[in-house]
Formats: C-alpha cells, structure tokens, sequence
C-alpha cells in the first residue's frame, strides 16, 4: 500500500489517505483554536466567575465524557447487532429487531431516561416483593449506570438503521463472489461486507457521536451530576445565569468540535476507491 | 468411461412465476470445455449459478465431482471445488489485488500467510499482471480486474471454472486478454462452463457447445457443427442474429 502512494499521487484514482492532523489539511481546526482560546481568555482574565465555573463543574465535564464514551461503545454493540438482525432472514429475528427499532425510535429520549430511571425500579421491587426476593426488594437505581442504559437503548435503535443501511449499500456480489470461495456466510460478512460497510457508515456514525455528547445533557435531570447538572447547581449558589450558561455552553462546544474533527479525520483516513 | 464431473438431472427452477429451467440435464466430463449461448433470459446465468447453488432450484438432482448439491450441509465443501468468474467482476473493492487472491485461502484453505501470498503472486503472473498486486480495483482496467477474479478463483484450486458472462461487460479492447488467460486455462485441461457469445473462444478452445431457449437445452454439437450445420429452427435464427456480419 505504501509503494502505491508514491506511485500515484494526486491522480483521480490515487489512493486517498488523510495523513497528518494538521491545520493546513483542516482548517477547521482553526475553530477549535478559537473557541479554546476564549475559554482560556475568560479563565485568565475573568476568574470570577469564569474560572470558578470550570473548577466546579470539572467533575461533570469527566461525567458527561465517561457516560458519552461508554454509551457509544455499548451502542456500537447493540447497533451491530440490531442492523444484521434488521436483514435477518429469519422472520423472528427480523420481526424482534424492526419491533425495537420502531418502537424505541417512537418514543423522545428524555421520556425514556426518564421512566428507566423512575418506573423500573418500582417494577423490579414490585417484582422482588411478588417472588420475596430481598435483593430485589432493596433495589435502588444506579443513576450513571441507568443513564447510560437508557441512551445505550435509545440510540442503540438509530444506530441500528445505520448499520442496516450500511450492509445494503455494499453491492450483492461481495457477497456472491466470498460464498462462491467457500467462506460461510459470517466469515463473507465480518472479513468482505462489513469492513465496506464500515466505510459508508463512519459519517452518519461520527454524526451519532456528537448528537449523543449533546443528549447526554439529558442525563441531568436523573440524578447524574453531568456537566449541564454542574452548571445548574452554580447558577443556583450564584445567581449568574449569563455567565454560567455562556462557559457550560462554550465547554460543550469545545468537546464537540474537537469529536468532528477526529471523525473527519478518521474518514480521510480510511477513505478507498470504490468502483 | 469416468463418471461425468458434473452430473445435471432435469434440473428445473422458477423465479416467482417464470420458469427459469424447464428440466435441463446435462453431462460435463472432467476436462471438457462447455459453451452455452443464448438469448438473453434462456437461463443459462441461472443453470451456471445453480451449479455452486448461489441460486436454489426446485427439482431435480446436480452432482458436483461425486457430491451431491441438496439441501444439506456440504455446500461450502463443493464450492472449495468449484471456482466461478462473474460477468461484474465482483473483487473485493476494499482489498488489494494481491489480498483479493490470499483472504479465501487463508480462511477457507487455512494456508499459512507466506504460502497464500506465494501463491497469489504466481497466479497474478500467470494472468499477466504481477505489477498490480498492490493495486486495489478501482485503480484497475476492467479487464485487469477480471484477470484478477480468475486468479482469485483459481488461487482456489478448484476442479471446475464457471464463467458467467466474463467479457460482457469489458471494453471491446479488453476482451482479448481475458479470452487468452481462459484460453490458456482450457489448454491445461480445466474443465470449463463458460456463458459467451465469444464465438472465437468458443471455436478455439471449446469441445461442445450448447445453445439453450426458454430454460431448455435445445442443441448441442461440437463448435464446428453448431456454427456451420446448426439443426434446430431456433438455433439458426439466434446464430444468425449473433453472428450479423
């Protein structure tokens, strides 16, 4: 592969490899540059309030990254797993797979955070009072765990869509030409249709990422001490909603387009040709 | 005598309501080379694509090199045996020449990296076009690329070479080249099925060929036969449409 770079470069069918993170190659890194540097200004020059906003609400930027980062893994799993079921032939996986689909994607995030947190753990006692399971009975919801449960289910159904999309994109006789090697129809799958699919969905995927750090701003109202919850207990204490709402604003922004910016990078990176 | 190595035993096929194969039998020997002409939707894609059963058929009995394909497990075993080239070439897009040709040898044949790739390297030679081994298909001619999905079928093994349609969708141009690898593989004595309307190749290397109307063989003979004393009606109108200069 190395050999072929040098060989065809610039030409319309060289091979497209996105290289270096550099300014040059994306300037909007430029936004990035900007946005810190406000945020660093404010800090130095306005330490109060500014400075004391982040102290505090420090904790809930790792929050809000620890429930992002650990959904999108789970959501990967599950959207994996709802998409091959979504082109399942077999009737029941595909009848189970487009039910959760339609359903979840039927229902706002926020109503479904909210009732995984508040109505299964009266569903759980209930059931733990019925079977006389003391675990049960003394069940009390971990609000991360049930956070990142409830967006993991959400999104897990989006994702799913994407990941069906994906596979129908790449042409049938990917498929036809691995089976008429031999290889089985998952060896055809995970070795020739998912690594093509993989390339058509990384936008829509990276696109899920940044939506979900945003929704994750939703996890604030069960209990999860997130960077949105943070700001909301400054403001309270301090009475400065200008400011308060201006810093939580710019951090969440920050994270946000440094996530583009590693999502286009990785697509330049895994760009090929295709015929 | 030795058994045929590809026994078909009125083999018939629908899709929804078109009759595809209409009970089609047919006998190829280990070593013969077979042309099947036709008009377009005679079922002759479909007869070649049930022999490695990517498509399923209704009725009838298709034995591959003594096994038989029902519905049973063993077809991952008869397509190790049988290599097919199709007419859109169908190579990895995301893969290399030279990894086109390794991944089903690795993982289906379970050869070691060194031997896959010595292999693939000897094969991409053979079709003429070492150089591009570490060129992916888009960056090859279409011609190129079907000499590269002969090699990945034959990096294989395999006792049989289906070819569907192999030069139809190449620039008049290409077509030699991918006609001369084929030539040359039916000079080893591959046993070949081969869906054209190259009637060259057919002359040159084929021992019969057979021209099939509506799911149904309706003749077969040697080339020189078939082309100078066709007997059937229907045979002399299609040559006459093909062969129009």
């Amino acid at each position: 592969m190395e050999e072929h770079k040098k060989n065809a470069p610039g030409r319309e069918l060289s091979f497209v490899v996105g290289g270096e993170v550099s300014i040059r190659q994306d300037p909007w890194w430029w936004l990035v540059v900007a946005v810190a540097a406000i945020i660093v200004l404010l800090v130095m020059l306005l330490p109060v309030p500014f400075r004391e906003i982040v102290l505090f609400a420090r904790d809930g930027i790792l929050v809000t990254m620890v429930v992002t980062v650990a959904s999108y893994f789970l959501i990967l799993i599950v959207g994996l797993l709802g998409g091959l079921g979504r082109i399942s032939k077999n009737k029941l996986i595909f009848g189970l797979a487009s039910l959760y689909v339609e359903v979840v994607r039927g229902i706002p995030l926020l109503v479904q955070l909210i009732g995984w947190y508040f109505a299964s753990p009266v569903i759980i006692q209930k059931l733990g009072l019925w079977l006389n399971l003391q675990a049960l009975i003394e069940y009390r919801p971990n609000p991360i765990i049930t956070a990142i449960m409830a967006i993991t289910v959400c999104y897990g159904a989006y994702m799913s869509e994407i990941v069906r999309s994906g596979i129908q994109s790449v042409p049938k006789g990917q498929m036809e030409a691995a089976r008429s090697l031999g290889m089985s129809h998952f060896q055809a799958m995970r070795h020739v249709v998912l690594p093509q699919a993989f390339r058509v969905i990384l936008p829509p995927m990276g696109n899920e990422f940044i939506a979900l750090l945003k929704d994750s701003s939703l996890v604030s109202v069960v209990a999860v001490a997130d960077l949105t919850r943070r700001g909301r207990e400054f403001m309270s204490a301090h009475f400065n909603p200008i400011e308060t709402w201006f810093m939580v604003a710019l951090l969440y922004l920050i994270m946000t387009i440094v996530a583009a910016r590693v999502v286009s990078y990785i697509e330049k990176r895994s760009k090929y040709e295709r015929y | 005598m030795p058994e045929p190595i590809v026994q078909i035993k009125d083999v018939k096929k629908r899709f929804g309501r078109v009759e595809a194969l209409r009970g089609v039998s047919l006998d190829v020997n280990e070593g013969e080379v077979v042309v099947i002409v036709g008009p377009s939707g005679s079922g002759k894609s479909t007869l070649l694509r049930c022999i490695n059963r990517l498509e399923e058929y209704e009725e009838g009995t298709i034995i591959v090199d003594g096994m038989t394909l029902d519905n049973t497990s063993n077809i991952n075993a008869i397509r190790r045996e049988v290599g097919i080239v199709f007419q859109s070439f169908n190579l990895f897009a995301h893969l290399t020449a030279l990894q086109n040709l390794m991944l089903a040898q690795r993982i289906v044949r379970k050869r070691s990296r060194e031997e896959a790739e010595k292999i693939a390297q000897a094969l991409l030679a053979k079709v003429g076009i070492p150089e591009k081994a570490k060129a992916h298909p888009a960056q090859l001619s279409g011609g190129q690329q079907q000499r590269v999905a002969i090699a990945r079928a034959l990096a294989m093994n395999p006792k049989i070479m289906l070819f569907d349609e192999p030069t139809s969708a190449l620039d008049p141009e290409m077509i030699k080249e991918v006609l001369d690898v084929m030539t040359s593989l039916a000079k080893e004595g591959m046993t070949m099925l081969v869906v054209s309307h190259e009637m060259g190749f057919a002359r040159a290397a084929a021992q019969r060929v057979i021209f099939m109307d509506e799911g149904l063989i309706i003749e077969q003979a040697t080339p020189h036969d078939f082309f100078e004393n066709p007997k059937e009606e229907r045979t002399r109108l299609f040559l006459s449409k093909i062969l129009h200069l």
